[in-house]
Parts: C-alpha cells; structure tokens; sequence
C-alpha cells in the first residue's frame, strides 16, 4: 500500500466525484425549487452526452484537423448538446411536471419515473442499444507525473470546469436577478407569485439550468470515458442522487461536497485496506466527539432564552451532553424535566450511539488490516451509503438549509 | 361520441360487481382447460401464468402503492427474497430437499421481516425518500444474491429447483402451476378485500389522504404503514416462492429494477387502491404486448397471407421490447397526467384526485399544450 | 325476485359466452400451428421443424445473429436428405429470447407449441438452464453452439447436447497460456456476469494451481468507470490482466489501464473476441497485442472452415462471427441423428445422438454419456485457438 497508491485512488475519486457533482447539482436545484425528485435527470445525462457525441461523429473530427478547427467543432459540439439538452429539460417539466403540480409528492415522482424509461428507450431506438462511441481525435491525450502517480490533463480539466461551472452556478442563484426569484421560488411559491415573479418561468429556468449542466456532464464522461451507453445516465443518475441526499438536498455546497465524498468512498473503499479505511473512521470519531462534547452544548445553551440562562443551566446541559450516558438517560428516564433538558438529552443519546458506531467500525477494521473489500460490492457500498443517510441523517451532511436552498 | 361511451359505461357500470368476479373465476378456471383439450397452445398457459405471478405482484404493491400511498421502487427484492429462500431450500445446490408448506411458510415469512427490517427506520421518511431507499434497497439485495457465490452460486443462478408436493399431489404442469397460482391469488385478493373494509384499511386510506389528520384521529401512520409493507412483502415473498418453483430456475437476471417499475407500471394503470385495478393492470401490461406481437407476426399473416405488413412483423421480431418499454414509461405519464385514478378506479382515490372543480381541470389539460409564456396555471 | 335472479343469469351467460369466443379465437390458432409432421410414408417428401432458440436483440445481438445466419446456411445445405425412402425438408423457426433467462422459458414454449422436433440453442448457458425444464419435459433435443457453463452437461438433462467446448476446459486454456508467457503476478477480472465469473473462477484455479499469484477484481456488467481497480492492478504490478467478460466492458477496461500506465499483458476469454474492442477501448492501439482464446476449435485446422466462411461471406456480407460454425454442426449432428434413429422421434433422437459420428465444418464430433462434444484424439487445452489483436482485428496465432 503505497502513497502512491492512496493518491492516484484520490484523483480519481476526486475526478469521479466532479463528475457527479455536475449532475448532482441538477438534482438538487429542481429539488430545491419545487421539491422534486426529477428522476429523469440521469437520462438527460445521457441525452447530452449522446448528442455531443453524435454531432461530433456526423463532423468527423479525426488527428488531422488542425487544433484551432477542433477546439470550433468542440465547441459546436457543446453548444448543440447544451441546447438541445436544455430544450429537453424545458420539455419535461412542461409536459409531464407542471400538470401535475400541487398533487401528492409521489405523483410527479411517478412521471419523472415514466420519463426516465421512456427517454432510454427512446435511445435504444433512436441510436441502437451498441455503444456510441466517441471520436478519439478531440479528447486531449497526456498526463503530468505527480507524486509518481499519473495524472491525466482530462483528469486536471474536467476538475476545473466542474469548480468553474459551481462556481458560475453560486453566482447566478446568489448574485442575480433571476437567482433571487429562484430563492424566492423555493421558500414560497404562492407568496413570491404574489409579489410579482413569474414562477412558471422561474422553475423553467431551474430546469433549464440544471439540464445544461447534465449536459455538460455527459459531454465529459463520453469524453473521459470515450463511449457512452443508454443505461450509462441511470446508474450516474443514481449515484448523483445520492451525493445530493448525501450533502443536504436543496443545497449547492452540499452537492459538491456530497459528490466527493461518494467518489472518494467508491475509490478508497474497496482500494485500500481495511486497516488504512480504519483511520476515517478516527477521524470521523473525533469529529463526532466534538461534536458531541464542544459543539452541540454550546448550539443548546445559544437557545437558551435570556432569563432563564444561569450558570447551573448551562451546566446541566453541558453535563447531559458530556457524562452521557450516565446524565442523559436518567435525564431521560425522569419524569420531570423541562423540554429542553429532555431534547437534549435525546440527541446526546444518539451522537453516543453514532459515536460508538463509528469506534466499533474502526476497531474491526483494525482488526482486519490487511483485508481489502472485495470490487464486486463497489456499488453496494454506494447504495448502502445512500440507505444510512436517507435512514439516519436524511437532511444531509451540510443539512437541506432551508433559508439558503438553492 | 362521449355520450354514448358514457351510455356504455353506465351500462356496464350497472352490472352488479359479482357478475364481473364470478365471469373472472370462470374465465381463469376455463382457460387451462383449453389448453388440456387442445384448443389452446401451451405458450398461452404459459403467459397466462406469468400474468398471474405479476397479478400477484401488482396485488401486493397495490396494498402500499395505492392503499397507503407509499412509492416502493424495490418491491422485487422481496420477490427475490422468496424465490430465493425457495431455491435454496429445495435443490441440489446444497442438497436441501424440504416440504413445500414449510419453504412457503418460510418465504413469506423471510420476505416480511426484511420488509419489516426495512420499513422500520424508513417508514418515517417522506415518500419520495421512501421511493429511493427501497430502489437501493432492490438493488443491494439483488447485487448481493449475485455476489454471495457461496450460497447463490452467484450469478449462475440454481437449476434443477424441485418440484413442489402437496400431500402427494406434484405440481410440475404448466396447467397445475396455474392453478396453484389462481389459489393464491384468490386467497390473497380475499385477505385484502376483507382488510381494505376494515378498520385497518381505512387507516391505510385515511393516512394516504392526509397523513396529519388522520394522526390526530387517532391512527398510528408507523404501526399502520408498517403492516401494509410487512403484508405487501409477504405477498411478494409467495409469489417469489411460486415463481421459482415454476422456474426450477433462478438467477439475479430476474430481479432487475426494471421489474419493480413494470409492476408500478400495472398499479398506476389499473388504478391505486383499487384491488381489481391492480389485476386487470396485471392483466393488461403482461399480456396485450405478447397478443399484439402474435396478432401481427402470426394470426393476421396467417389469415391475410404472409406479405401482410412486413415491415411491422420485423420491427415486432426486433425491436419489440424497446418499443414495449418507450410505451410503458409513456403510459405512466399520461395515467398520471390525463387518469390518474387508472382504468378501474377506487371510489376514493378518484375523489381525491378530483377534489377540484371539474371544470379547472378541463381548463388545465387545455392549457397543457399552451407554450405562451407568463400563462398562470390554474391549479395551486 | 326471479326477475333479479334471472338478469344475473344472463349476465354470467353473456360473460361466458364472450370468453368462451374470445378463447375459441386463441384456440383455432393453437390448433392450425400444433402438430403437422409425423406423416412419414414411404417416397413421400416432409417437412421437419427445428427451432432455433438464440438471442436476436439485447447484449449478445451479435452472436444471435450469426448463429442465425449460419443456421439459415445449414439448413439450406442438409435440407432434403434422405432416409428410409422419405424425404425430409428443413424448416427453422427462430426465435428471440432477447438474452434474458425470463424470456427463454416463453420462447422454449413457443417452439415447442410449433412442434419442433429439435431444438438448436440457447446462445447463453443461463437462458440454457432457464429453458432446459421445458424442453425436457417434451423429449426434444437440444444442442447448443455456444452454451459453455460446465454445470449444463453435469445437471443430468439427458437431452442437452453441445458442440463447443467447456469453460472448464477454456479457463484453464487461458491459465496455461499466460504461465507459458511467464506470468507471476496476474490479475483476473469479471463483469458479475454468469458467463464471465464462470469463466474468471476457472481461469484463477488453473493459475493458482501453477502457483501463479492472483489478484482477483470485478467490474459490473455496463459501468464505464473501473478506475479504483486499475488503481488497485497498478498497484498490484501484474504482468498479465485477464479479463473474462465482454468486449464492451474489455474495451473500457483496457483502456484506463493503459491511460494509468499499467505495463502488462492484456488477455480475455472469447467474449472480447470482437473487433468492436478497438473502438470501444478508444482506439486500437489500446489492444494492440491483446491476447485472447476462443471455446470452439481452432478454425484453422477445421476441415470444412473455409468452405464454411466462404459461404457465411456470400450469404451475409460478412465475416462468420463467433461461434456461427458450432451452429452449423450442430444441426448437422442433429440431421445425423435423424438419419440413424430413422424418424423425428425425441427419445429415439437423443439416443442417436450419443450415436453420432459427424463430419463436420470442425471435423469429426462425438458426443460423450454427458452430451459434451469430443474428438477423436484430444481433449486438452491445446484444443482451444489462440489470438492475438493486431492491425485492428484478432489474428489466429495457433
């Protein structure tokens, strides 16, 4: 297990994360803005990959185009595939959202659902179910040696333009007109209707938005990856589902951060041993234990209202957090204790019982050194990282901050 | 041409409901027997069994899906949980050769308590995080049954499964299997008939239609919800049980996503919460693509002569399942857009959908088309 | 009352009557498809029907197609034979199982509802395993060209037959091979797939039984991304990756390991025995001098393979695809076989085919007590061909 090992594992969970962190923001946005599990994304994924692809191949590129001329039809390339992957987006929420809005959440997410199976066969039919294969000529060839690991110029791009494309996408929910009616959008709809902004276009454009970034998407893994299959945006579809649920949905930060930490958890787990996976585990006890010791008290005594904050209040709260389990579950067995103590007491409960998790992890992994997690449950591992989260912390990491979503 | 669909329907609507079961009875009792009097080819019996194994599916999904109103995208790892409790406990894979009552009872039970492993911390989650922990949840049981080669074999999957014997009778006949089937199916539609009537089933309802005031009324949503997953599982779970026996072989290949959404798919149409609108759902999504892939590559050849419509009996032969599948995903979109209250509605669940002003909804489907920018849409 | 009870009656009436209808139209079909044959007089010319069970659309579409194809050419070449005064006409009926086990049962039915009186087929050992019950249960012979899972010919289905090699026998092909490269540290890898884990395990046995260290990794069937194994093979530093599974998956494959540098041998059983891998691995210099084996017999030292590929070019414009020549003997094993039990009759049938001593586009084929297809004279690993990718298409190198 060299270092030089555990870094090219992190490149390219890094890399693979950007990827689906450009896919995961379309999620999060629609979600923010109207509550919607746009099922269908992952399919536009795919759309846009293919049309990129498509227009490439009916140009014809090939390693004799001088690179001025290929860096125009790339563009092109890009162009279109935006276009018509937004125009697509645009076309989903119209005809098989927007009915259905107001109705029960899992009615749209039945849509979104026929929309997804209706889009990847429609690509079975339009271009066969044979991989579409992308010409090589465009895709930038070399790497850069660092550390001793190899890092390919891609890589290094398709890192940047997914922070420069997050960072574009901060702004325009942050610094703009249209991003302000977004936010208003998602907080009220009916209440931001009423002061003026026009919803209908505001949601049309969070499609539109979210759809271009797909695009983008799939236009750097046809690239990256050189080919690109109909079902190929369902199973990216999902993982970036779950890097959005991961960081908090609704919110941009949290997709990012989401995204990487999926990527990573793919790569290094069934990459590394058990005994150097056993380490984040450390770590995230640490984390859980500040959290546990110095920074939930402190959020508890800040709600304490100014007339009742005393010092032996302060020092009950502290105590219930930090001598559970003792304090927090005789706290919780009394009968007579104000809400406060008792709320308190049950989340230290739980960050005990999550921190004990996390130390039963590390001490067995630990204890398997030398075991690596086999590669067939690399997608189990995925998936089972999307059942804790939903299950246990389905706000998210970063938390669904319902004042800053979108 | 509307009023007299409406005359039509009024009509056919008069007809007392027994009338339609009984014929149903008749008509699934009869059809094996076809079969055995040689008017019949042993494909269709064979579709027809099929057909009842979704039935079944749709039936169970219909108790959380339309009477609860929870998504459950991975309703076929309890399928697989019961086929495969069944293969392995009744082949020459590890030599376990049991009785057919005990492998049932086992099945069912096995796929209730992962039903109730899962429910139980998710069941409080809001329904379209539901709708996603269960598809993760379809797909960790099937990658692990293809990955657990030890006990699966993996993904080779367990041949020679042993044909079922009750008390002596050995069911191994297509003809037998659909019977053995139809009871099942009879037996659950009557346990849920009676449950959806009563005090539990009015729960189920009260809690899809407005979960808060029907907290307030007194129901328990997680004690209520939890017995709908466990019960729907468990129905799951038998006609896993059945499937594979009927097999005598299984591997992961059958337990894809894609089944799960073909069984959302029969809910939706027939109509949620609608017991009879989960079966003639079944019914229809599972058959009518294999009548209309015979109509036109053999019995309208056969009747018209062979050059009849070339171009359709390829494409039919070729690309059939994609277009079988592009009309699926568009199926559930119209459903839920034009009727979302499916083909045989619950008296219910249509009102609930139709809480609005008929005409609104009129308005609204005209303007669905309407591209003018700045339309105000009616509903709210 | 009697009135009320009398509209029931005729409601249940008019519902029986529509269903009995309904089914009578189902039925007179049924009726004009079953049971043609068996007319078999002296002098007089019959048609038999042989199904031909394989995969036209899905994963596998390719191969589908040329055992189709080269079925189409068989039964034109053996149609009409002779036996005890009767003619017999080959008619095939092919049908599409789409490469899902959950179809094969269905289109088992289907032909044996058209009376096929054998069958060719499955493509894949699992719509084999799903479909074998039915065909079974109706005494009807199968044979298949490209079935290769060795549990097939151990379940005990006496009607089951084929005329390919075993993965048993192909595996430890592959593992001896890469030994005699040299190899020391080797990685094996599959898709999860039921044909590549089958083959990966035999492929892993043969090399640790040479003592050969093994890293074992596996992708999933479609995923494009298989960067943390490549990371892990790196760090592995084999001198030999062999992939089990798929072209397509091959292709990606191969190509972000070259992309990380990885020095070694590429290698695969027959599923990346196609020339889509060049583009699939983004060019074929990401394959050039990828090695990899085939489950059939050397085509170049078949007998007949040339007259066979000839044919194959001029009916299809194309190359004969893999495992299109195993078809072709498999219906002439089949033909054979009518000709020594004398009739179409299924027991009679298999009988003759334990019978059975063809000369066929791969020489002489018998079939052992298990139906597994043997020659005169070997039985080993230097049965299975050998190829090597260069100059963007897999060369027979022995």
């Amino acid at each position: 297990m060299s270092f030089e090992h555990v870094f090219s594992l992190t490149v390219s969970g890094v890399t693979v994360g950007m990827i689906y962190a450009l896919i995961a923001l379309g999620y999060t946005m629609v979600y923010g803005v109207l509550q919607l599990i746009n099922f269908a994304h992952g399919e536009v994924f795919t759309v846009g990959g293919y049309i990129a692809a498509s227009t490439l191949i009916w140009i014809g590129v090939d390693a004799s185009t001088p690179l001025w001329v290929k860096l125009g039809y790339f563009a092109l390339a890009l162009v279109v595939s935006v276009v018509v992957t937004a125009t697509l987006g645009w076309l989903i929420e119209r005809v098989a959202y927007r009915p259905l809005r107001g109705r029960s959440r899992i009615i749209p997410l039945l849509s979104a659902i026929g929309v997804s199976i209706f889009l990847q066969n429609l690509l079975i039919v339009i271009f066969g179910p044979e991989p579409i294969i992308m010409p090589t000529a465009i895709v930038p060839a070399g790497f850069v040696n660092v550390f001793g690991a190899r890092v390919r110029i891609l890589q290094i791009i398709v890192i940047a333009v997914s922070l420069l494309l997050m960072a574009l996408l901060t702004w325009i929910v942050k610094g703009t007109r249209i991003g302000k009616a977004m936010r208003a959008t998602s907080q009220d709809r009916e209440a931001a209707e009423m002061m003026g902004i026009e919803t209908n276009r505001t949601i049309s454009f969070t499609f539109v938005i979210g759809s271009a970034l797909a695009a983008i998407g799939g236009f750097i893994v046809a690239m990256y990856y050189g080919s690109l299959q109909f079902d190929t945006g369902f199973l990216y579809g999902l993982k970036a589902f779950t890097a959005a649920v991961l960081g908090g949905i609704g919110n941009i930060p949290g997709a990012v951060v989401g995204s990487l930490i999926l990527g990573l958890a793919e790569n290094w787990g069934v990459g590394l041993t058990l005994g150097l996976l056993a380490w984040l585990f450390v770590v995230g006890l640490a984390l859980g234990l500040y959290i546990q010791m110095v920074h939930a008290p402190r959020r508890r005594i800040d709600h304490i209202a100014d007339e009742f904050r005393t010092p032996e209040y302060e020092g009950r709260l502290k105590a219930v957090y930090r001598l559970a389990p003792v304090v927090a579950v005789k706290t919780l067995l009394s009968e007579r204790t104000d809400a406060l103590v008792h709320v308190s007491a049950r989340h230290a409960v739980q960050l005990m019982a999550g921190n004990l998790v996390l130390f039963a992890f590390a001490v067995v992994f630990f204890m398997n050194g030398d075991v690596q997690f086999s590669s067939k449950w690399q997608h189990v591992i995925s998936f089972a990282v999307l059942m804790a989260i939903l299950m246990f912390r389905p706000s998210g990491i970063l938390g669904e901050n319902i004042q800053e979503k979108v | 041409m509307a009023g007299t669909f409406r005359r039509v329907a009024d009509v056919f609507g008069r007809i007392p409901r027994w009338v339609y079961i009984v014929a149903a009875l008749v008509l699934a009792i009869v059809f094996p027997m076809l079969e055995q009097a040689g008017l019949m080819q042993t494909l269709w019996l064979r579709l027809g069994t099929r057909t009842l194994v979704y039935v079944l599916l749709a039936v169970g999904l219909n108790l959380v899906l339309g009477e609860t109103g929870l998504l459950h995208l991975g309703y076929v790892a309890f399928f697989a949980v019961g086929a495969y409790s069944t293969a392995i406990l009744s082949s020459p894979r590890l030599g376990i050769h049991w009785n057919f009552w005990v492998i049932i009872v086992i099945a069912t039970v096995l796929a209730m308590l992962f039903g109730f492993v899962i429910g139980m911390p998710t069941l409080r989650l809001r329904g379209d995080y539901l709708a996603i922990v269960t598809l993760a949840f379809g797909e960790i049981t099937r990658m692990t049954f293809n990955n657990w080669e030890s006990v699966t074999n993996g993904p080779g999957g367990i041949p020679g499964i042993f044909p079922p014997n009750l008390f002596g009778w050995v069911v191994d006949k297509p003809a037998e299997f659909f019977y053995l089937l139809l009871a099942s199916v009879v037996l659950v539609v009557w346990l849920l008939n009676n449950l959806k009537k009563s005090r539990v089933g009015r729960a189920w309802n009260a809690l899809r239609e407005d979960e808060i005031a029907s907290h307030h009324s007194g129901v328990r949503p997680t004690q209520v919800k939890m017995l709908a997953v466990v019960l729907s599982s468990g129905i799951a779970g038998l006609a896993g049980a059945i499937f594979a026996y009927y097999q005598q072989f299984i591997n992961p290949t059958y337990f894809l996503f894609m089944q799960s959404t073909i069984v959302v798919c029969m809910v939706v149409l027939g109509g949620m919460g609608s017991i009879p609108g989960a079966i003639v759902g079944a019914v229809v999504l599972d058959a009518t693509p294999e009548i209309i892939r015979q109509a036109f590559t053999q019995w309208l050849p056969d009747a018209l002569g062979s050059d009849f419509l070339p171009g359709v009996q390829t494409a039919l032969q070729t690309d059939f399942d994609r277009y079988r599948m592009l009309i699926f995903g568009l199926v559930i979109v119209l459903m839920v857009i034009f009727r979302p209250e499916g083909l045989l509605p619950d008296q219910l669940w249509r009102r609930e959908v139709h809480d609005e002003d008929p005409r609104d909804q009129e308005h609204t489907r005209q303007h669905l088309f309407d591209f003018e920018e700045g339309e105000k849409d009616l509903e709210v | 009352m009697w009135h009320e009870r009398t509209r029931k009656l005729l409601a249940v009436g008019l519902a029986l009557a529509l269903a009995a209808s309904m089914f009578g139209l189902v039925g007179c079909n049924g009726t004009e498809d079953g049971g043609e044959e068996d007319g078999g007089e002296a002098g007089a010319t019959e048609t038999i029907k042989i199904g031909v069970h394989t995969s036209l659309t899905g994963g596998l579409a390719d191969y589908g197609f040329a055992a189709a194809e080269a079925l189409k050419i068989a039964a034109e070449d053996f149609s009409g034979f002779e036996v005890d005064g009767t003619t017999y006409e080959i008619e095939l009926v092919i049908k599409d199982d789409k490469g899902e086990p959950a179809e094969a049962p269905i289109v088992a039915q289907q032909l044996v509802d058209e009376g096929v009186i054998g069958v060719i087929g499955c493509l894949t050992s699992g719509n084999t395993n799903a479909s074998l019950p039915i065909y079974q249960s109706a005494g009807i012979p199968v044979i298949s060209g490209s079935a290769t899972a060795p549990d097939l010919t151990e379940a005990g289905f006496e009607n089951f037959f084929r005329t390919c090699l075993r993965d048993d026998l192909q595996g430890a092909a592959i593992g001896e091979w890469a030994v005699e490269l040299g190899s020391k540290k080797a990685v094996v890898m599959d898709d999860r797939g039921d044909y590549a884990v089958a083959l990966g395990n035999e492929v892993q046995a043969a090399l640790e039984a040479a003592g050969v260290d093994v890293l074992r990794q596996e992708g999933q069937e479609g995923d494009v991304d298989f960067s943390a194994q490549v990371n892990n093979i790196k760090n592995f530093g084999p001198d030999a990756v062999i992939f089990t599974g798929y072209h397509r998956e091959a292709g990606l494959l191969f190509k972000q390991l070259k992309e990380a540098g990885v020095d070694a041998q590429f290698m695969g059983g027959d599923g990346i025995k196609s020339d889509e891998i060049a583009a699939e691995a983004g060019g074929a210099e990401n394959v050039e001098g990828a090695l990899c084996t085939f489950g059939g017999f050397a085509q170049e030292n078949m007998p007949g393979y040339a007259e066979f590929a000839a044919k194959f070019r001029e009916a299809t414009g194309k190359e004969a695809g893999p495992y299109s020549e195993n078809n072709y003997d498999a219906l002439g094993a089949l033909v054979d076989a009518i000709k020594i039990a004398g009739g179409t009759d299924g027991a009679a049938l298999i009988d003759a085919l334990h019978e059975v001593e063809y000369d066929g586009v791969q020489g002489t084929l018998t079939f052992d007590d298990k139906g597994d297809v043997s020659v005169p004279g070997g039985g080993g690993t230097d049965l299975i061909p050998r190829f090597e990718f260069t100059e963007g298409t897999w060369q027979f190198i022995g």
